[in-house]
């Protein structure tokens, strides 16, 4: 009896080591993956592009809105972003600053063109709707590594492209989501599929990536982003036009003059 | 009609901008306007026979260029308002007629333009660039444009702002007419300037704003021509008017604003002498805003402001809710009330905004005002009158539509 149960107790240690080392290990192949997934946009120095934003509700009827964007690459640090609504006209000028963290939260401000005002808001506000859209901030934001942890969950075709799946779990406490599920395919480590999982675990939300080109010899973007959200049955696509890299922005495009004067 | 005063000085401005306009290379060139219908609808005709119904229509066209470098940066934007009721209303103003001159660590803006200090929501107490456009609307957020040369130097220690201010403007005030109005009238066309150079005076103000993580700070110093000026009564055969007397003041300012989680606390005071003793007035508070609430996309946004003025026995607080619902259309809904607990007056206000189609927005605004006193024509005593007492008869409904051209 003794001896059994000391046996069994071994037993249940290999097995629980075992289980944690394989935890472990898929902590740290998933990890892994998203480090590889995240060279494809490491290096691009500063981008620009023009983005049209087409919504559509559950009957089926489409509106668009129209903004363009300017990225910065900050070495040791999250990238630093501008974004300018052109359309609808009611908010032409309206400016988006955002200095993000790889370990702090992020830095945010507002330019409101009619009353020529800055504000400073609070970035936790960032699991909202963005622009009525079914986008949220936070799902547009910079995607830095150290943003989530990882598990490598398992292998699986989609579309007939062998992929990686891993779950990344946000570690922002104000974060919309409690896990995301990633498909990253295993040729180019191309980002091709998230579902978004909401506060109480429910899925949400499903975003695909389409339409990748490379640019600069290593960085990889993709041109079309669509998301559906299965509560409301609502659409969002997202086109990226006019991408360019390395266009000679610097710090003195995303401060507070900037801001001031970006239409 | 107020003219559009153009002194000496700002002629050579719009000369010095059209010497550069002429002389770019022009990148992006843009044609832009807006027009709104607005409608006033009082519940009560006004203390001196004022209609109930007014209404109003405002076109400001705006032409923007940019120089092919995305070095210099010019704009054009006039304002042209005619009220239907109130001749004092009517506003031919130049918001923008400006240039901007990108350096390697400076910026220049010369010429006509607007520009907002401040981090509080419901009173502004260190803006003073530019004057207030009193009877555009309630709040005080409408501004005339303001002549100047800026110089902007952004550093690693901040932002510091010179400004030359190339003459001032004067508040507008409704007219005999007009609502909202004072129990006297405000003669615009009579001001009392403490400076001979009256307003051709050049001012000047200097501003210095930093951020370090989440705290947002500023200090900054005007001395010129007050944009708040004091309303001394006069003779006016047999009644009286108020004349407007534009003091030099000093003013110096502080704003600070800090991040915690969902909170944006915020402070705004000044201290200004030259309108009788030196006073400080302060407005602090805080945002909070709760997203995604009962599940929909429904955020609520909280404010509370409480203020201090040392010219003022009892200052209002503000308390207010604002309903953002994130849907296709912006949809946005503000209501507050504004409560002075010594005089018992309370003012209750709704603002609610609603894009239609790509090109145009609705506005609604409603104002209730309660506890002051009913005021009588000349029997207003200034002394013994609380602040809202000549608002009793003026609640109102407003809604306005803006086309976006």
């Amino acid at each position: 009896m003794k001896n059994i149960s000391i046996k069994k107790l071994v037993f249940l240690a290999i097995i629980f080591l075992y289980s944690l080392l394989s935890l472990a290990d898929d902590a740290s192949k998933g990890l892994e993956i998203a480090i590889l997934a995240d060279k494809n946009t490491e290096g691009f120095i500063d981008s620009q592009s023009s983005m049209e934003m087409q919504l559509t509700n559950r009957k089926g009827n489409v509106v668009t809105r129209e903004m363009k964007s300017k990225r910065l690459e900050v070495a040791g640090d999250g990238d630093k972003s501008l974004i300018v609504f052109e359309s609808p006209r009611d908010v032409k000028g309206v400016a988006i600053l955002s200095f993000s963290h790889k370990n702090s939260s992020d830095d945010q401000w507002l330019y409101l063109p009619a009353l020529k005002r800055i504000k400073r808001i609070a970035s936790k506000n960032k699991s909202g709707p963005f622009l009525g859209s079914e986008y949220t901030f936070e799902d547009l934001s910079s995607q830095e590594v150290e943003k989530f942890s990882y598990r490598f969950l398992r292998d699986e075709d989609l579309n007939g492209q062998p992929n990686h799946i891993i779950e990344r779990i946000p570690l922002d406490p104000y974060s919309g989501y409690t896990k995301q599920i990633v498909w990253i395919d295993t040729q180019n480590y191309l980002i091709q599929k998230v579902e978004y999982y909401d506060r109480k675990s429910f899925h949400l939300k499903t975003g695909t990536f389409s339409g990748y080109k490379k640019y600069l010899d290593k960085i990889w973007q993709a041109s079309r982003m669509e998301i559906i959200n299965h509560q409301n049955k609502k659409k969002t696509v997202l086109i990226f036009k006019d991408i360019a890299f390395k266009t000679g922005l610097s710090d003195k495009d995303f401060s507070q003059n900037s801001l001031k004067r970006s239409r | 009609m107020e003219p559009l005063r153009l002194n000496k000085s700002v002629k050579a401005y719009i000369f010095l901008i059209l010497v550069a306009f002429s002389t770019t290379t022009y990148g992006e060139i843009e044609l832009l306007g807006e027009l709104s219908i607005e409608i006033r609808n009082f519940q009560n005709e006004g203390l001196f026979g004022q209609k109930k119904g007014h209404s109003s229509y405002t076109f400001s066209p705006e032409l923007y260029f940019e120089s092919e470098g995305g070095k210099d940066f010019f704009s054009i934007k006039p304002k042209f308002r005619e009220d239907a009721e109130d001749n004092e209303r009517n506003l031919e103003d130049l918001q923008e007629l400006q240039w901007t001159h990108v350096g390697e660590n400076y910026e220049t803006k010369i010429g006509i333009r607007k520009d907002f200090w401040g981090v509080t929501e419901t009173a502004h107490r260190v803006d003073i660039i530019n004057q207030t456009d009193a009877v555009e609307s309630f709040d005080g957020e409408d501004k005339l444009g303001q002549p100047m040369i800026n110089l902007s130097l952004e550093r690693d220690w901040g932002v510091l702002d010179l400004y030359a201010l190339i003459g001032s403007r004067e508040r507008t005030y409704a007219g005999k007419n007009g609502r909202l109005r004072m129990p006297f009238i405000v003669d615009t066309h009579n001001p009392i300037y403490e400076s001979s150079e009256e307003e051709n005076k050049i001012d000047f103000a200097i501003r210095w704003n930093h951020y370090y993580g989440d705290l947002e700070l500023a200090i900054s110093h005007f001395s010129g021509n007050t944009r708040e000026p004091l309303l001394i009564p006069a003779q006016d055969g047999n009644s009286i008017k108020l004349l407007p007397r534009y003091d030099i003041i000093d003013q110096t300012g502080l704003e600070a604003l800090y991040i915690i989680e969902g909170w944006a606390l915020k402070l705004e005071t000044i201290t200004r002498s030259g309108q009788g003793d030196r006073f400080t007035a302060l407005t602090t508070g805080f945002e909070y805003t709760q997203t995604g609430i009962f599940e929909t996309t429904l955020d609520l946004g909280w404010i509370i402001e409480l203020n201090h003025d040392d010219r003022e026995e009892h200052s209002p607080h503000a308390i207010g809710t604002r309903f953002s619902f994130n849907d296709i259309d912006d949809s946005q809904l503000l209501l507050g009330v504004l409560w002075n607990e010594s005089t018992g007056e309370t003012n209750v206000f709704i603002e609610g905004s609603k894009r239609i189609g790509a090109r145009s927005k609705l506005s609604i605004e409603g104002f209730v005002f309660n506890g002051g006193k009913k005021v009588k024509g000349n029997n207003f005593d200034f002394n013994k009158a609380n602040p809202l007492d000549f608002l009793q008869e003026e609640d109102f409904l407003r809604m306005e539509l803006t086309i976006f051209l």
